[in-house]
C-alpha cells in the first residue's frame, strides 16, 4: 500500500480526492493523514511519514512549498505531488523548483491521479499537459543567454518527450511513437525535473513573474 | 468617416475632494483646464498680492462651484471637455490674466495695504510648498517639504517687515504675527493634522472599496449567475459539470491574464480557449487547451483561419471519436506555429474515408493552404487521431511591422479609479 497524506484547505475536496484515491480500481492507496493549513500540514507529515503528500498548492497559511521546506527541514522524505486548480504558471513552477515531483489539476480522473501517486511513489516524474507546456515556455522563452548550457537546456529528445506529454500522450503511447521503452520516457522525464529543479538561471522565475502579467 | 461622440455641454467642475488644500476650487480648476493644480494656486497667491483680491476671487471661485457645481455620482462621472488651445497656450492664458488682475487692481488702488497682504501671500506660498503633494513621497519628503514651507513663509514676512516699516515697528509686527501665529498653530494645527491623515485614509479607502466593487461586479455576473444555473439544473449533472467548467475557465482567465482582450488584436490562446468552450458548451467533452509562447504580430485573418480550423477539428473528434477528452497543444515557434488537436478514440483509417467525405478535412486544410501552412491527419482503427495544424510565420502571415505595437498599459487599472493622476501626471511636467 502506498501511504497517502491529503492537504487541502477544503474538506469537500479532500474527502472527493480521498474517495477518488481509494476507490478506483485496482488502488493501492491508503490515506494516513489530512490537513488543512501549512502548520497542521507539517505536523500530520512529521508524525505519520506518508509515503506521498498530494498537496494544494495554495493554503490559508502559505504555499505547498511552505509545507515542503518545513518537513525537509525536520528530515521526513515523503514525496510531493502537487494538486490544484490553479494554473498560474508563477505557482506551479515555484512548487516544483520546490521539489514537488509533479503536477496535477484537480479535473484528473480517478484512475489517472491514482497513476500519478503510484508515480511519484516510485520516485517518477508526473507532468500534466500543463505543466509540460510551462516547461517548454520556460525553456524556450529565454534562448539569448545561455548561461550554463549542459545543466540548463533541455535535449532534442526531452523537448520531443515534453511536446508529447503536452499533446496530451500517455508515457506508453510516447514510448511507442518514439519507439523507446517506457523506462526511457520517464528518466526522460525526471531529467527534465531535474533540470527544472537545479536550473540556476535567473530566468526561469523571471519568466515565471512575467508570464503572470502577459 | 468621423465618428460622433456625444458628450453633454460645458460643465461645471466638481470641487475636489481628493487633492484639495483648502476647498479644492483650485485642483477643480486645473482638472477642467487640463494644467497642474500648482499653477492656478500660484495665481490665487500672487492675486493675494494684488491687494488681497486672490483671497476674494478665491472665496467666490470657491463659493460658486458647491453652488452651482455637480456633486456625487455625477461628480464622479465628470470629464472635462477638451481642449482646442494646446498645454503651453493654456499656461500663457492664466498668466496674462493674472497678469492683466494684478495691474488693473493695483492701478486702481483699492484692497487692503501691502502690509497686511504681503504677509499673508508668503504665508500662502508657503503652505502651497508645504502641501503641494506628490503621490510617490516618503515621511523625510513631506518634513522638509514642510520645513521649507515655513522658512518661505517667515522670511517673507520678516523681508517684507523689513523693507516696509521701520525696525522697532518690524520687531513689534513681527512678536504680534509670532503670537498669532503661535496661537492659530496651536488652534488650528492638531485639526489641519487630522484633516490631512482622515482624507488619506478616506483616499485609500475609497480605492479599496472601487476595487472590491469591481471584483463584485465581476463575481456577481460570472460565478453567483453560474452557481444560480447550476441549482437550477441540480438535475442534470452533465449540464452543471459543463457550467462549472466553463466558469472555471473564465475565472481562470480573469484572474491569471491581467491584460483584456484588446479590440484588433487576437491571441492565440485565448482564441482558443474560446474555441474549447463553445465546443464543451455543445458536445458532452472535455477540452485541454495548452499554449506555449504567444505572439502578437500575426494578421488577424491568419489566425482567425488557424483558429477556425483548430475549431472543426476539436468539433470531428468530439463527434465521431467517442471520447470524454481532447487535447490542444498551440506552440509558437521562431518561424511557424503548430497545433495539435489529439484524442485517444476510436479512430480511423484516413485512407478509406470517401472521397466526398473529405469535406470537412478540405475546410480544415484549405484553410492552411491559403496562409501557406498545411493540415495533416494521423489516424489509426483504435489508435486515436491526431490533427496537426502547421501555419509558418512569413510576409502573408506576419502583421506588417508598425511603431505603434499595442502595449500592455500597466497603468490602465489605477486610471479607471482616479482619472485625475492621469492629469496631474500630464500636467505637473509642462
Amino acid at each position: 500500500m502506498i501511504r497517502v497524506a491529503l492537504i487541502d484547505d477544503h474538506a469537500l475536496v479532500r474527502a472527493g480526492v480521498r474517495g477518488e484515491l481509494e476507490e478506483s480500481e485496482n488502488s493501492d492507496v491508503d490515506v494516513v493523514a489530512e490537513a488543512g493549513t501549512v502548520a497542521d500540514a507539517i505536523d500530520a507529515i512529521v508524525r505519520s511519514k506518508p509515503d506521498v503528500v498530494v498537496c494544494d498548492v495554495h493554503l490559508p497559511d502559505g504555499t505547498a512549498a511552505d509545507v515542503i521546506a518545513g518537513v525537509v527541514e525536520r528530515g521526513v522524505t515523503s514525496r510531493f505531488l502537487a494538486l490544484s486548480v490553479s494554473d498560474a504558471a508563477t505557482d506551479v513552477i515555484h512548487v516544483i523548483r520546490s521539489g514537488a515531483r509533479g503536477y496535477v489539476t484537480k479535473a484528473i480522473e480517478g484512475r489517472d491521479l491514482v497513476d500519478a501517486v503510484r508515480r511519484v511513489n516510485d520516485g517518477d516524474a508526473v507532468f500534466s499537459p500543463r505543466l509540460a507546456g510551462f516547461v517548454l515556455d520556460a525553456f524556450s522563452a529565454n534562448l539569448e543567454s545561455p548561461g550554463n548550457p549542459e545543466l540548463d537546456e533541455l535535449t532534442a529528445r526531452e523537448q520531443e518527450v515534453m511536446r508529447l506529454l503536452a499533446r496530451g500522450y500517455a508515457y506508453k503511447e510516447i514510448a511507442r511513437r518514439l519507439s523507446i521503452s517506457i523506462k526511457t520516457v520517464e528518466s526522460h522525464a525526471s531529467a527534465v525535473l531535474r533540470k527544472l529543479q537545479l536550473s540556476s538561471r535567473n530566468e526561469l522565475a523571471a519568466w515565471a513573474a512575467n508570464r503572470k502579467l502577459v | 468617416m468621423t465618428t460622433e461622440v456625444h458628450r453633454p455641454r460645458w460643465q461645471i467642475p466638481p470641487l475636489s475632494r481628493d487633492e484639495r488644500i483648502l476647498g479644492g476650487a483650485c485642483q477643480a480648476l486645473a482638472t477642467e483646464l487640463g494644467v497642474a493644480p500648482l499653477a492656478i494656486r500660484l495665481s490665487f497667491v500672487i492675486l493675494v498680492l494684488a491687494g488681497g483680491w486672490g483671497l476674494v476671487f478665491y472665496g467666490l471661485t470657491w463659493a460658486f462651484l458647491a453652488w452651482a457645481g455637480p456633486t456625487g455620482a455625477e461628480a464622479a462621472a465628470y470629464v472635462p471637455e477638451p481642449k482646442a488651445a494646446s498645454l503651453q497656450h493654456r499656461y500663457l492664458a492664466i498668466a496674462l490674466i493674472v497678469a492683466g488682475l494684478i495691474l488693473s487692481l493695483r492701478t486702481l488702488g483699492f484692497g487692503f495695504v501691502d502690509q497686511i497682504v504681503f504677509p499673508i501671500g508668503f504665508v500662502l506660498t508657503g503652505v502651497l510648498i508645504a502641501w503641494n503633494r506628490q503621490q510617490t513621497e516618503g515621511g523625510v519628503g513631506a518634513a522638509v517639504r514642510i520645513s521649507a514651507g515655513v522658512l518661505v513663509a517667515a522670511g517673507g514676512m520678516i523681508a517684507v517687515a523689513a523693507l516696509n516699516v521701520d525696525s522697532w515697528e518690524a520687531v513689534r509686527l513681527l512678536s504680534i504675527m509670532a503670537v498669532v501665529l503661535l496661537g492659530l498653530s496651536l488652534i488650528v494645527g492638531p485639526s489641519v493634522a487630522r484633516i490631512g491623515t482622515e482624507l488619506d485614509k478616506e483616499r485609500q479607502e475609497r480605492v479599496r472599496a472601487d476595487e472590491r466593487a469591481r471584483v463584485a461586479a465581476h463575481l456577481h455576473d460570472s460565478v453567483l449567475q453560474t452557481l444560480t444555473l447550476i441549482q437550477k439544473h441540480s438535475d442534470d449533472p452533465k449540464r452543471m459539470a459543463q457550467l462549472a467548467r466553463r466558469q472555471e475557465r473564465e475565472l481562470r482567465t480573469w484572474l491569471y491574464e491581467a491584460t483584456p482582450e484588446q479590440p484588433g488584436t487576437m491571441r492565440l490562446g485565448p482564441a482558443l480557449d474560446n474555441v474549447a468552450d463553445a465546443v464543451e458548451h455543445d458536445h458532452e467533452v472535455r477540452v485541454e487547451v495548452v499554449t506555449v509562447g504567444d505572439s502578437l504580430d500575426l494578421r488577424p485573418e491568419s489566425i482567425e483561419d488557424l483558429v477556425s480550423a483548430t475549431r472543426e477539428a476539436i468539433t470531428n473528434a468530439a463527434k465521431h471519436a467517442e471520447v470524454d477528452r481532447i487535447d490542444v497543444y498551440a506552440e509558437h515557434r521562431t518561424n511557424a506555429i503548430e497545433v495539435f488537436i489529439r484524442d485517444a478514440g476510436v479512430g480511423f483509417d484516413p485512407d478509406a474515408v470517401a472521397e466526398d467525405r473529405h469535406g470537412i478535412r478540405q475546410s480544415i486544410r484549405a484553410r492552411l493552404e491559403r496562409h501557406g501552412g498545411r493540415a495533416t491527419i494521423f489516424s489509426e482503427p483504435g489508435q486515436g487521431t491526431e490533427v496537426e495544424l502547421y501555419l509558418p510565420l512569413n510576409e502573408t502571415t506576419r502583421r506588417p511591422a508598425t511603431a505603434g505595437e499595442p502595449q500592455p498599459e500597466p497603468d490602465e487599472q489605477e486610471a479607471e479609479i482616479d482619472p485625475e493622476n492621469l492629469l496631474k501626471a500630464g500636467g505637473e511636467h509642462p
